[in-house]
C-alpha cells in the first residue's frame, strides 16, 4: 500500500458502507411505513374509495378528515374512537343492510350516535384503534363487545322504567320479580315484596307431612305416577312458583317432619247452614253445580287448572294464584273453608280477595274442589313416613335456615337470614376474572356464566344452594339481558347521574273506598294512577269514562266487554252499598283533565244527527271491523251494544278526537274526524242502549249522588 | 463474505416487508341468525328462524301490538279477528301479494288507510298514531318475514346500490 492510497477506503469497504447506509435508511423507514399501514388508516382510505363509487360522494365525505375521530364524553369518562372506522355511522344514506361494515349507518334509535358514541351501549374498548382490540376481550380490556341479542341491557343501565322499545329487557325484569330472585339476592331497584312464599307458621294444619315431602321433592304437582311431567312444563309453561331444590332423602324427611309439626291454632270447622247442606247433599249434580259456580266466579282468572282436551293436557287459567288442579288432594277441608272466608287471617299479605260468600256458593265450590280437583295417585310415590321424631324435627328446623327457606317463607320465631345469596346489583359489569366457572364446559364469558349458573348451578359451584331453573331459551335470554343491565353504577358516577328512575308510587287510598280496595284487591288486576296490575283495564280515568249506574251494575254482575278475553272479573257478590261506594269514588276521583263535562248536557241529539253518525260508523269509517254492534262486527275493540248506558258522551267525544291522549297505549288509531263527524258519531253511539239499568240501582247509596 | 452479506440483506429485507403483509381488512364474520338482534319463526315452518335486525325488530313489536289482530290467524290473546272481516285481510307474511307492492305504496296504505287508496275502508289510517319511522319499520318487518322471500331486485330498485358488496350480509355491528 503506497502513501497516496493510505486515506482512500478500499472498494470493499466502500461497498459495505453503501449497503449499510441503504439498510439504515430502510430501517428508519419501518416506523413511518408501519404507521401508514395502520388498520384504521386503511379503513379510512377504503371509506374514501367507497364514497367515491357512490352518487352522493360529497355528502358522505362532508365530515371526513384523515385522522382519528373521537367522541369524548367527559361526564361519563368515555373516550370513543369507533367512528374512526365506522365513518358512515350517522349518514342515513348508507343505512341499507347491503352496505358492508364498517361503513353502514346505525339504525335510527332514540339517541343520537354522534353525541353518545358507541361504547356506552355496545361496550368494548372505545380507545382502541384496532379491530381486535376494540371488539374483543384482550389482556388490557376485559369487557368485550356486547352481543346485539342482549343490547337492550344497555338501555336498562340508565332507564329504570320500562320502555316500549325494549321488550326483552322488560320481560327479563318481570322474570326477576316473578321468580323472586330478591328472596335471596340483593337487586337494585327491586324491592322485597311483603310476602314471597306463604307464611308457614301453621302449615301443619293445612297439608299433611306426605304432601310436604312430595312438594319439596317435585314442586310441580302435575306429574303422573311414573314421575313424568304430563304437562310439558319445562318447555311450554311457566316455572313452578317454588323452584326445585336438590334435597337428599334425609333432608326431605327432616323438613317434612319439621313443617308438619307447625300447627299453631287448630282450625275451627265452619258450620254451614243445615238447610243448604240438606238441600244439596242429596242432589246428584252437586259437584257439577260446584264446577259451574267455580267457573262463573272466574276463579280461573288467577288460578289455573289442568284441562284435558283431545288427549292433550294443558293448564288453563291465570298465574296470580297457585295452580289448583290437585288442590282437593292437598289441603285439609276445614282449612279450605276457613281460608276462602278470610284469606288474610292466614296470610296477611295474600293477594286473594275476600269474597262475600253465601253459604250455598261456599258449600258448592269447596265440594267441587274436594271431589273433582283431586289425584288419588298424588302421594303414591311418597315412601312410608313414620311419625316424626324430635331429632328429625330439630334437623328439619336447622335445614330450614341453612337451605335458605327462611329467606322466602316466614315462620314465627325463626329469623330470616340477611344477604343469603350474593349481591347481584353489579352483576352486569363483572369481569371474567371475577367469575368462578368450576368444571362447567362453557366459554369463559360473562353471558355464558350467567346462563350456566341459572340452568345448572352445581356445574359452576358444587356446593351451590341456588335452586335449579328450567327456562325457555327466550326467557333465559331475557333474564340475562336484565342481569347485564345491573352494572351497579353509583348515583354519583357519570352514568349513575343519568338514571331515569322508575316511577310507581304506591296508591293506597284511605276511607271507605280504601277498605273495599284492599278487601277486593282491586290493585292486583287494575291500575290506578300508575300503580297496580295490568291484567284488567286501567281505572285511572274511569270516572270520566263510565256512567255511575252502569258502574254499579257492572260491579254487581261483571259481564265481559270484550268477548275475546279469557280472563274476566270475578263476581264478588258485592252488596249494593259497596258497589255504590266504589262507583262514587271512581266517579269523583279517577277523572281525566281532558274530558270536560261542561257544556255537554245529554243534548237529546236529533235523530238525523244520529242517523248520520250511523252512516259514518258503518260506511265511511267502517268501525265494525273492530267493534261489534248487534251480533255483527269485530272482536278487537269493546262491544258497543250498550255504550249509551255505559259511557259518558263527553268521554266518547274526547276519545274520538284523540284516543292516545286518554290511553297512550290503546290500539284504536287516531283518525281525522271533523267536529261535526264527532258530534254525529257520538249521537249515534249514545242511542245504543241495552237492558236499561233498573232505576233503583241508580239511587243506591247515593246520598252524595253521582255526577249528573 | 459476499454470501454472508447477501444473506444479511435478505433477512433485513424480509424483516422490512413483514409488517406490510398483515391480514386483509375484513369485518368479523359470524353466524347471522345467532347474532341477530331478534328472530321470528317462519309461520309455515317453525324450525326456520328468520333473523331480524334492529329496524325489523321494531316492526315486529309494532306488528304484534297493532296489526296482528287482523293480519294473522293467531294472536297473543288467542282468537283472531281476521276471519271476521270481508274482504279478508292479507296475512302479514303473504309474500305473493305483498312482494310486488312497492315500499312507497305500503307506506301510503298504512299511513292513509285503505279507503284513500281504493282498498277496503276496514283498514284504518295509522298516520296519526304511528310515526313514519315506525311505519317504515313495519314494512321492513313485512319484507323480512315474506314467504316466498322478498327479493329487493324483483321490486323497485333500492335508492342506492353498493358495488363492492361481497354478497355476504352480516347483521352484526
Amino acid at each position: 500500500m503506497n502513501h497516496e492510497e493510505m486515506g482512500k477506503p478500499s472498494a470493499r469497504l466502500r461497498f459495505a458502507f453503501a449497503i449499510s447506509s441503504v439498510l439504515f435508511v430502510l430501517a428508519l423507514a419501518i416506523s413511518p411505513v408501519k404507521d401508514l399501514l395502520q388498520e384504521w388508516k386503511r379503513y379510512k382510505r377504503e371509506y374514501v374509495r367507497f364514497a367515491q363509487n357512490r352518487p352522493d360522494t360529497k355528502r358522505l365525505l362532508a365530515d371526513y378528515h384523515p385522522g382519528i375521530d373521537q367522541i369524548w364524553i367527559p361526564s361519563l369518562n368515555v373516550v370513543d374512537r369507533c367512528t374512526t372506522c365506522h365513518s358512515g355511522i350517522s349518514e342515513p344514506a348508507v343505512l341499507a343492510p347491503s352496505v358492508t361494515q364498517p361503513f353502514r349507518a346505525h339504525p335510527v334509535i332514540p339517541h343520537r350516535t354522534k353525541e353518545w358514541g358507541c361504547v356506552v351501549c355496545h361496550r368494548g374498548q372505545g380507545l382502541a384503534t384496532e379491530v381486535k382490540e376494540a371488539h374483543q376481550t384482550t389482556l388490557a380490556w376485559e369487557q368485550p363487545l356486547l352481543s346485539v341479542q342482549y343490547i337492550q341491557a344497555s338501555c336498562g343501565v340508565c332507564h329504570r322504567n320500562d320502555l316500549s322499545d325494549t321488550p326483552r329487557l322488560n320481560r327479563g325484569r318481570e322474570l326477576l320479580v316473578h321468580l323472586n330472585c330478591v328472596g335471596c339476592h340483593r337487586l337494585e331497584g327491586i324491592e322485597r315484596p311483603a310476602m314471597i312464599g306463604p307464611d308457614l307458621t301453621q302449615v301443619g294444619n293445612k297439608v299433611s307431612r306426605e304432601w310436604i315431602y312430595k312438594w319439596l321433592k317435585e314442586p310441580r304437582t302435575l306429574t303422573d305416577s311414573n314421575g313424568n311431567v304430563t304437562v310439558d312444563g319445562y318447555e311450554n309453561e311457566e316455572e313452578p312458583r317454588m323452584p326445585q331444590f336438590r334435597l337428599t332423602e334425609p333432608e326431605l324427611r327432616g323438613l317434612a317432619s319439621f313443617l308438619s309439626s307447625l300447627k299453631g291454632q287448630p282450625v275451627e270447622t265452619y258450620k254451614f247452614d243445615p238447610r243448604v247442606v240438606g238441600a244439596w247433599e242429596k242432589k246428584p249434580d252437586l259437584v257439577q253445580q260446584g264446577e259451574v259456580r267455580f267457573r262463573q266466579m272466574f276463579c280461573t282468572t288467577c288460578h289455573s287448572i289442568a284441562v284435558t282436551r283431545a288427549g292433550e293436557t294443558k293448564l288453563i287459567g291465570g298465574d296470580i294464584g297457585p295452580e289448583l288442579s290437585k288442590a282437593g288432594s292437598k289441603v285439609n277441608p276445614d282449612w279450605l273453608v276457613a281460608w276462602l272466608r278470610n284469606p288474610q287471617a292466614f296470610q296477611p299479605h295474600s293477594l286473594m280477595p275476600r269474597y262475600q260468600w253465601s253459604d250455598e256458593d261456599l258449600f258448592l265450590v269447596t265440594r267441587y274442589i274436594q271431589t273433582s280437583l283431586t289425584d288419588t295417585d298424588l302421594l303414591g310415590t311418597v315412601p312410608k313416613l313414620d311419625p316424626p321424631s324430635p331429632d328429625e324435627i330439630q334437623f328439619g328446623r336447622r335445614l330450614f335456615q341453612e337451605k335458605g327457606c327462611a329467606s322466602c317463607h316466614v315462620i314465627k320465631g325463626i329469623k330470616p337470614p340477611t344477604d343469603f345469596g350474593p349481591d347481584l346489583s353489579s352483576m352486569g359489569s363483572k369481569t371474567v376474572s371475577q367469575l368462578l366457572f368450576g368444571d362447567a364446559k362453557v366459554p369463559h364469558t360473562l353471558i355464558a356464566y350467567i346462563q350456566q349458573k341459572i340452568a345448572d348451578p352445581v356445574s359452576v359451584n358444587p356446593v351451590a344452594r341456588m335452586p335449579q331453573y328450567h327456562l325457555k331459551p327466550t326467557d333465559l335470554a331475557a333474564l340475562t339481558t336484565a342481569l347485564l343491565s345491573l352494572t351497579g353504577e353509583r348515583p354519583d358516577s357519570g352514568i349513575g347521574t343519568l338514571r331515569v328512575p322508575a316511577n310507581n308510587p304506591e296508591f293506597h287510598p284511605a276511607g271507605a273506598f280504601g277498605e273495599l280496595y284492599e278487601r277486593y284487591k282491586c290493585y292486583v288486576y287494575h291500575r290506578f294512577n300508575g300503580y297496580g296490575g295490568t291484567l284488567a283495564p286501567d281505572l285511572s280515568l274511569e270516572g270520566s269514562r263510565a256512567q255511575r249506574p252502569w258502574l254499579i251494575s257492572f260491579l254487581k254482575n261483571p259481564q265481559t266487554l270484550r268477548p275475546s278475553l279469557t280472563f274476566r272479573m270475578p263476581q264478588f257478590n258485592m252488596t249494593d252499598q259497596e258497589a255504590g261506594i266504589l262507583a262514587d269514588y271512581l266517579g269523583m276521583v279517577m277523572q281525566s283533565r281532558s274530558v270536560s263535562f261542561a257544556g255537554t248536557p245529554p243534548a237529546d241529539a236529533s235523530p238525523q244527527l244520529a242517523s248520520l253518525g250511523k252512516q259514518l260508523y258503518e260506511v265511511k269509517y267502517q268501525c265494525q271491523s273492530c267493534h261489534t254492534i248487534g251480533s255483527a262486527g269485530g272482536y278487537v275493540g269493546p262491544n258497543l251494544n250498550n255504550v249509551g248506558n255505559w259511557m259518558n258522551s263527553a268521554w266518547i267525544k274526547a276519545w274520538l278526537k284523540n284516543p292516545q291522549a286518554l290511553v297512550p297505549d290503546t290500539l284504536e288509531p287516531r283518525r281525522d274526524f271533523t267536529d261535526q263527524e264527532i258530534e254525529a258519531i257520538t249521537a249515534y253511539l249514545m242511542t245504543l242502549k241495552q237492558n236499561p239499568p233498573a232505576r233503583k240501582l241508580a239511587g243506591i247509596a247515593g246520598a252524595q249522588g253521582g255526577r249528573p | 463474505m459476499k454470501v454472508k452479506l447477501s444473506l444479511l440483506m435478505f433477512a433485513l429485507g424480509v424483516l422490512l416487508i413483514l409488517p406490510c403483509c398483515r391480514e386483509r381488512l375484513r369485518a368479523p364474520q359470524t353466524d347471522s341468525s345467532v347474532n341477530a338482534y331478534d328472530s321470528e319463526a317462519d309461520w309455515n315452518n317453525p324450525d326456520h328462524l328468520i333473523p331480524l335486525n334492529y329496524q325489523q325488530t321494531e316492526g315486529k313489536r309494532i306488528f304484534y301490538d297493532k296489526c296482528v289482530w287482523c293480519h294473522a290467524d293467531a294472536t297473543p290473546a288467542g282468537p283472531s279477528n281476521r276471519s271476521n272481516l270481508t274482504p279478508t285481510p292479507h296475512l302479514i307474511n303473504d309474500g305473493s301479494t305483498l312482494n310486488p307492492l312497492s315500499d312507497e305504496f305500503l307506506q301510503n296504505l298504512i299511513t292513509l288507510g285503505g279507503s284513500a287508496l281504493g282498498k277496503s275502508a276496514m283498514m284504518p289510517p295509522w298516520g296519526r298514531t304511528l310515526s313514519q319511522e315506525e311505519i317504515r319499520a313495519v314494512i321492513a318487518y313485512i319484507r323480512a318475514v315474506a314467504q316466498p322471500p322478498y327479493q329487493p331486485s324483483a321490486g323497485p330498485k333500492p335508492q342506492y346500490s353498493v358495488k363492492q358488496s361481497s354478497g355476504k350480509e352480516d347483521s352484526t355491528k
